[in-house]
């Protein structure tokens, strides 16, 4: 049927000017981020003039200044902040609702809780919790973060609710704060240990840390953008999504494992940083589609631009002293959370 | 909002009150309770306290609980043990005390308890919240600031006031002030050259020692320098950068893995091991300016002594 | 409740094994049930619709003939085979389900209707051709082609439903199960969907349909009628006027006229009132 050829190119595709749109979405992306590589190298606690000195003639201190401590920091930001949007776009869709956030779970307490344990345990008499010492603290945040989430899991009895889900991850998070609250009282010298992890920090991300992250975003991001049609089944409905072939509690499983997997390896290198995970999506959606696969890699590139930018600002403000970087995103994003609900009063008038 | 319950009994404040005016009876002169009286007749004394109240205590008060642990050690270094009836959970010295029971921590102190043992006066920090409570309920309590170098001269004396026993308070203050010179004059004497430049850090952050912190002021005294300037406060969170960049010839801390840090194997005290890690009993000396200021000053000269270079 | 298993009365029967049937079937929700011992035979190349009063299972037995919900007992077959034993891509490329209902989506039109080759093109979503012309086909048939680039949020109601039955019809599946197909849809769409859906079992398309404005429901080849205790009957429109399957199942007088050739339901309003 040769009519329908021509008819048929009306249907290939998103559109040129949909298509340069996300092109342009994307190059923007980029070049924020570059923007913020570059001036990350030159902000710290060192004067503009000197760090420019190092760039072009550099010294001994040049080098561990610029490539040891301020590159791999800001590259390091920016894979967690990707890992956190990314978390952050799943759970959105999987949840179907556009609050959901990576810390969903109980990752938060359970991360927390982890900590804790490890350092009541490295000063512990008993032999028995040193291995839970030589996983350190990192490990023992990333432990706890994954126990968090397999308890939510077991107590919602699968994932075939999402309501359950978030109730049990409610219940999980808050039964979790209690235990530890519980065991600061036997020690209650570490809270301030336990408080400094919560509020989140940049500061000590290494080349190794970057290694990780970056191994773990790959880990996350591939089968993320091949599961991403089924994210947009679902949107049409539970039965819907089902009588077109998706396993539903299959689906669910490994968007969730793979939020679970992102969350708990960012919870362990920079503790918990809020508002990311939860703005990023949002920002995505405002500016380009709502399609599953562009979303996700949009959000990932949002999340990580985001992270990078609260990482240079956490340095910069009171330099040689630093604000929390979890501090200063809930500032961004609580501003950027306020305007979306003021615009959105205004249009609904 | 206060709510006051005019039928509440006061056991508290009669039984003190009663006390007192017994006491008063027996040391002679007339026992004058009333409060406010400005000249202070022999049974109770008015002094003012750290949060500008004016407070009228027994003149010789012979039921003290202490809620900060400096306040416990002042009291115990004037010989006036007995007098204390509880403490703080985390009062530990001198070893006596630690049989006392035990009213609860800084902000979340047993009130019942407290007002059970019907004390003549409650001694705390000047942050402490349950004034108000405690105030409320009818029983003394008196603030003291104890924050700094230059409180623990402050806290003696006014505790020597409050006991009654100046003139103890005055030989306190001397020893204090003799033993702290002879720690930084063996110091100053056993540097080579110009003093070793030091980096403390208090918690993972990192959040280090500032030289207007209490510890800052003890380093300084002992001729150490300290990495940071003054006009970041006392404990500020730092970028560490920052400490790559200055380069420390020592640093105390009780974190370990320093050289796994971004640059920090870079560091002249990382590199050359020049670490302190001081035991927790020093620990709790350096971080309540008290009576054994100087145990702790020595143990931080002892340290910097062997590591400098 | 009489379980009433009724031997289809074909009106074409080819010696084909029909498209969907069901044994025995029973649903419930809780301890409520709604159906019970159901056995139907539908063939290929006919429009079978579900009529029925409210609350009479005509949703239940549509989701659960699609597989969507358990029942509590008796089988259901698709195209000869048990309806558990077909992998669910394939089960998904031979049956497309309707809902009545469908969730706010801020995807667009196009990216609904590609939706609907799911099971063909899988989780890759490369589309080819022949997803293209079965896209084209199914958009251009209900009329949603000018707003393919539209996000559904931002269409009406009738716009959307004509969307969503671009979508099931791009599956290109023989057997189709839809739920209030017309629902949001004014007059003119109406009519365009029911020759639409007569046309796709004129092409050899199973379509079930659950209608419950009876006029349309009169245009299909054959009825269910559900009554309050089970299936009341089940065959050619003409088994049920004669039988008067519809009275007994909505417990009243239910008017059907012959006008000119197409049936219509009469409904008995009386007289205008005089101004």
């Amino acid at each position: 049927m040769n009519a329908l050829r021509p008819h048929a190119a009306n249907v290939r595709g998103p559109s040129v000017a949909r298509r340069s749109r996300l092109a342009i979405w994307l190059v923007c992306c980029l070049v924020v981020t570059l923007l913020l590589t570059c001036v990350s190298l030159i902000a710290g606690t060192s004067s503009v003039e000197t760090s420019w000195s190092w760039l072009v003639s550099p010294d001994s201190q040049a080098s561990v200044v610029l490539w040891e401590i301020r590159l791999p920091r800001t590259v390091g930001a920016w894979l967690a902040g990707a890992l956190l949007g990314l978390s952050g776009a799943i759970a959105q869709g999987v949840f179907r609702n556009p609050l959901a956030e990576p810390y969903l779970l109980g990752t938060a307490s359970g991360a927390a809780l982890g900590v804790t344990i490890s350092l009541i345990a490295a000063d512990a008499s008993f032999g028995g919790l040193e291995w839970i010492g030589k996983l350190g603290l990192t490990g023992a945040a990333c432990v706890g973060a994954c126990a968090a989430i397999a308890l939510t899991i077991t107590l919602a009895r699968g994932v075939i609710e999402t309501t359950s889900l978030l109730l049990a991850g409610i219940v999980v998070g808050f039964v979790l704060s209690a235990v530890m609250s519980l065991l600061l009282l036997a020690k209650p010298e570490i809270w301030r240990a336990v408080q400094i992890f919560m509020f989140g920090s940049t500061a000590f991300l290494s080349w190794s840390s970057t290694g990780l992250l970056a191994t773990v975003l790959c880990i996350c991001i591939v089968p993320a953008l091949l599961l991403a049609r089924g994210l947009d089944a679902l949107t049409l409905g539970d039965d819907t999504a089902q009588s077109l072939g998706l396993s539903l509690p299959a689906l669910r499983l490994s968007l969730l494992g793979l939020v679970s997997l992102g969350t708990a390896t960012t919870v362990g290198q920079i503790g918990i940083v809020g508002f990311v995970g939860l703005v990023a999506p949002h920002l995505v959606r405002e500016t380009l589609s709502v399609n599953h696969r562009q979303l996700l890699i949009g959000a990932a590139l949002c999340g990580g631009a985001l992270l990078q930018a609260a990482d240079l600002l956490s340095r910069w403000v009171i330099r040689p002293s630093e604000l929390p970087v979890g501090a200063v995103t809930a500032c961004v994003g609580g501003t950027y959370l306020l305007f979306l609900l003021w615009r959105r009063s205004r249009w609904m008038r | 909002m206060i709510v006051r319950h005019a039928r509440a009994p006061r056991p508290a404040i009669c039984k003190a009150a009663a006390f007192a005016l017994v006491l008063g009876a027996l040391s002679g002169g007339g026992a004058d309770a009333s409060p406010g009286a400005a000249a202070s007749p022999a049974g109770s004394a008015v002094l003012r306290d750290d949060l500008h109240r004016e407070v009228t205590l027994p003149r010789h008060p012979r039921r003290i609980i202490t809620l900060l642990p400096s306040l416990t050690e002042t009291l115990c270094a004037l010989d006036a043990c007995d007098r204390l009836v509880a403490t703080d959970r985390y009062s530990n010295w001198p070893v006596q005390v630690r049989s006392l029971p035990k009213v609860g921590g800084l902000e979340d102190a047993n009130i019942e308890l407290i007002v059970s043992l019907m004390p003549d006066v409650v001694v705390l920090s000047r942050s402490q919240r349950i004034t108000e409570r405690l105030r409320e309920l009818g029983v003394v309590s008196f603030a003291v600031n104890t924050e700094s170098y230059a409180d623990i001269g402050h806290t003696v004396r006014i505790m020597g006031e409050i006991l009654g026993l100046p003139d103890r308070a005055i030989n306190l203050n001397e020893r204090i002030e003799r033993a702290v010179q002879e720690v930084g004059q063996r110091a100053w004497a056993q540097r080579r050259g110009e003093g070793p430049t030091v980096y403390f850090e208090v918690e993972r952050g990192p959040y280090a020692a500032g030289p207007s912190s209490f510890i800052g002021e003890l380093l300084s005294r002992l001729g150490a320098r300290n990495i940071l300037p003054a006009d970041l406060g006392a404990f500020p969170k730092l970028n560490p950068e920052y400490v790559v960049r200055r380069n420390p010839e020592v640093i105390f801390t009780e974190a370990t893995g320093l050289a796994e840090r971004p640059g920090w194997e870079r560091i002249r005290a990382v590199r050359e091991h020049r670490l302190c890690s001081l035991t927790p009993e020093v620990r709790d000396i350096i971080v309540r300016p008290g009576p054994r200021v100087a145990e702790g000053m020595r143990a931080i000269a002892d340290c910097l002594a062997r590591v400098a270079p | 409740m009489a379980k009433i298993a009724m031997d289809a009365v074909s009106i074409a029967a080819p010696a084909v094994p029909p498209a969907l049937t069901c044994r025995d079937l029973s649903a419930a929700y809780g301890s409520r049930t709604v159906l019970d011992g159901i056995s139907l035979d539908i063939h290929a190349g006919s429009w079978t619709a579900v009529v029925g009063p409210n609350g009479s299972g005509k949703s239940t037995l549509l989701r659960t003939l699609a597989g969507l919900r358990e029942p509590r007992t008796g089988t259901i077959s698709l195209q000869g085979r048990s309806l558990s034993a077909w992998p669910r891509r394939e089960r998904a490329r031979r049956l497309a389900w309707l809902a009545q209902s469908s969730s706010a989506t801020d995807l667009t039109a196009l990216e609904v209707v590609a939706l609907g080759r799911f099971a063909h093109s899988g989780w890759l979503a490369h589309r080819q051709a022949v997803d293209d012309a079965a896209m084209h086909r199914a958009m251009v048939a209900t009329g949603s082609l000018s707003w393919a680039r539209r996000r559904l949020s931002t269409l009406s109601g009738g716009e959307r439903q004509r969307v969503h039955l671009a979508r099931v019809l791009a599956a290109e599946a023989p057997v189709l199960l839809l739920d209030e197909p017309t629902t949001h849809l004014d007059p003119p769409h109406q009519e365009e969907v029911a020759l639409l859906l007569r046309e796709q079992a004129r092409a050899g398309v199973c379509v079930v349909s659950a209608i419950h404005d009876l006029s349309l429901a009169l245009a299909a080849d054959r009825l269910i009628v559900l009554g309050q205790h089970g299936v009341v009957g089940h065959g050619g429109v003409g088994d049920a006027l004669s039988g008067d399957w519809l009275s007994a199942a909505f417990r009243t007088r239910v008017d059907i006229v012959d006008q000119r050739g197409v049936l219509l339901w009469r409904p008995a309003l009386g007289a205008r009132p005089r101004d």
